[in-house]
């Protein structure tokens, strides 16, 4: 936390990813750098490919073209739960709880890669499993607490109001311990209210160290928080930089609000 | 990861520790492992004093508790390991029957033609059935009803090779004289030496099914039951825990089929039809998904159930129409009648049913806990 915002350390490599769908280049050739500790957000109108940045990203669909280098290693080509374990956590634009467990399970599965218990250990409840068991109970209310859901840790996920079950989308996503965290339009369904301490919380997360990046469609949100913005459209990046230059940009203002008539 | 935080339950788990005395600590663990695991006490107490009044009533009702209860404990410990790959993981197997006839093929064949002791022979039955889990594990990349047709075509071909490899099988005319269940030293080879030993064996499958489903494996393949993408990027190998509870229930399959030869002392290819594998999907559904007691209620009830209507008419007496008292196939009209009275009334099975029941007694169409389509 000692190099927050003056390390230039790339933590974060995208260089030509190019995705198709039958003909349809959802990304097209899109490169950036994410530096270490900062807030980036990326925005762009509906459809602009800014999910499936997320899902090339996180190994969840392969690229055509490209490649990602996170932390000094390609990670195209590595499985989900590959990329996940070395460091990259996302949250879903369409809720993917596991909402039949409680909250507290909901974590624990973040915690999964980070323990080792196997099959055998756990059935005969040996006591290594039981103190990893209770370790991963105590970490687990401690990402609850940064979200301020530890009140809720025994209920279903699924029975949780809209707004808090995007928050524990965030604190599994945490408890992956990433370096990087993807969130995909965490303030979408929140209130003025909501969105505000999701804002706060997004510090928070940042404080912890990890590096965020944003996909959102809420500009209040955006222009507050973030250090950095890219705008994609139709696939492509088409402005990049500090959130004051990018909103005066024309290009943006074009593929926001359509050209001006002639 | 640094991060503050209260800990909230460090207060609750670290009571007196460094003061209190040794004994006192495993008195204390010792109470909540009772605590912990009270239903199967309870369950286990019943069992054991289930011959006091089991066996003078057999004659009476025409039907010998003891003979079926084996049963049910060998279709407990396969409704498990199904339940686990179905209730808990969501992948539908319609071809367990495979693992169960592979089971009792390998441990009969290996104790009457290889003269293995009995329970070696069974936990080779094991292994074997866990191996052949493995060897078609592939069929988990298929997902919903591709898989269910994919393990409906396994459940054929299992059967194909144990009715065509007549050399190894006996085809037909299947394997007599298996040996039955004993235990070394002691002579007990009779219905209620191994109604216990099924039990035991039951009982423990359960315990330690009960742990792993509360465990990290257990979390993670519920997690990927919701949702295989946010479980995989949670950090789950999806594919990776897939394969494993579906080692874990082809071997317990075998582990059913291995015991399961040994009290029938007679196997044929016709007992492990397709008619085994929706028997005990329907276990597993009767009984309740993601339950480990639902399979043990699903058991039970499937398994009891077609016995007490082949014997209703003797209680009755004389009085029954011939054609009622002589009709057979009672069992498929009580099967497929449990099965469409449980999906009306009581959707997620039994278990899970008769809970909601006694805590909201509510309108049983009204069911809080119907799963709805995620994705």
């Amino acid at each position: 936390m000692e190099d927050i915002g003056n390390s230039n350390g790339i933590l974060l490599k995208a260089v030509g990813l190019t995705k198709t769908f039958g003909g349809l280049a959802a990304v097209k050739d899109v490169s950036f750098d994410m530096r270490q500790g900062l807030i980036k957000a990326i925005i762009g109108p509906n459809g602009a490919g800014k999910t499936t940045l997320y899902d090339l990203l996180t190994g969840i669909y392969m690229p055509d073209k490209g490649s990602v280098i996170f932390q000094d290693r390609e990670i195209i080509g590595l499985p989900t739960h590959k990329i996940a374990a070395l460091g990259i956590a996302r949250t879903f634009q369409t809720i993917r709880l596991f909402s039949s467990m409680t909250v507290i399970e909901n974590i624990m599965v973040g915690l999964h890669h980070r323990t080792r218990t196997g099959m055998l250990q756990s059935s005969l409840r040996l006591p290594s499993a039981r103190r990893e068991e209770a370790w991963m109970g105590r970490e687990a209310l401690r990402y609850l607490d940064i979200v301020g859901l530890e009140m809720q840790a025994e209920n279903l996920a699924g029975s949780l109001p809209f707004g808090q079950q995007r928050l524990l989308e965030v604190a599994r996503a945490l408890a992956t311990d990433p370096r990087v965290l993807l969130l995909d339009e965490p303030a979408s369904g929140l209130n003025t209210y909501e969105t505000r301490e999701l804002g706060d919380i997004i510090y928070a997360v940042r404080d912890l160290g990890v590096t965020v990046i944003l996909v959102e469609h809420d500009m209040g949100l955006v222009m507050r928080i973030s250090d950095e913005v890219l705008v994609l459209d139709y696939g492509e990046i088409i402005a990049e930089g500090p959130p004051e230059t990018v909103r005066n940009n024309p290009k943006v203002i074009e593929a926001y609000l359509g050209s001006p008539l002639h | 990861m640094p991060g503050g935080g209260i800990i909230r339950d460090e207060l609750k788990n670290q009571g007196p520790q460094r003061g209190s005395l040794c004994w006192e600590k495993k008195y204390r663990q010792l109470l909540a492992l009772i605590k912990a695991q009270r239903v199967l006490l309870i369950f286990a107490i019943f069992l054991a004093l289930l011959p006091i009044w089991a066996d003078p009533l057999a004659g009476p009702i025409h039907l010998n508790i003891i003979l079926t209860m084996r049963l049910v404990g060998i279709f407990t410990i396969a409704a498990v390991g199904l339940n686990l790959l179905i209730g808990y993981a969501g992948q539908v197997s319609l071809g367990h029957s495979a693992f169960f006839g592979v089971g009792a093929y390998a441990s009969a064949i290996l104790a009457v033609k290889a003269h293995f002791p009995v329970w070696l022979a069974i936990m080779a039955a094991v292994i074997a059935s866990a191996f052949i889990g493995l060897l078609v594990a592939p069929v988990l990349r298929l997902k919903g009803h591709y898989l269910a047709m994919a393990t409906l075509g396994l459940g054929f071909i299992a059967f194909v090779f144990m009715r065509e490899m007549t050399w190894l099988t006996g085809g037909n005319v299947g394997i007599a004289n298996i040996p039955e269940l004993s235990l070394p030293g002691l002579r007990i080879t009779n219905d209620r030496g191994e109604f216990y030993m099924v039990w035991v064996i039951a009982l423990i499958v359960l315990a330690l099914c009960g742990n792993l489903v509360r465990s990290r494996t257990g979390r993670a393949i519920r997690a990927l039951h919701q949702s295989d993408v946010a479980a995989g990027a949670m950090g789950v190998n999806v594919s990776w825990e897939k394969i494993k509870v579906f080692m874990l229930s082809a071997a317990l399959g075998g582990l059913a089929g291995g015991l399961f030869a040994h009290l029938q002392g007679y196997i044929d290819p016709n007992l492990f039809t397709i008619t085994l594998s929706i028997q005990l999907v329907a276990m597993v559904v009767v009984g309740g998904m993601d339950s480990v007691w639902g399979a043990v209620a699903g058991a039970g009830l499937l398994t009891f159930l077609p016995k007490i209507v082949e014997a209703l008419p003797k209680w009755i007496g004389p009085g029954v129409p011939k054609w009622i008292a002589n009709y057979s196939n009672y069992e498929g009209i009580v099967f497929g009648l449990i099965l469409v009275l449980t999906m009306i009334f009581m959707p997620s099975g039994i278990t899970r049913g008769l809970s909601d029941l006694g805590r909201y007694r509510r309108s049983p169409f009204v069911n809080p806990y119907r799963k709805k389509v995620v994705e």
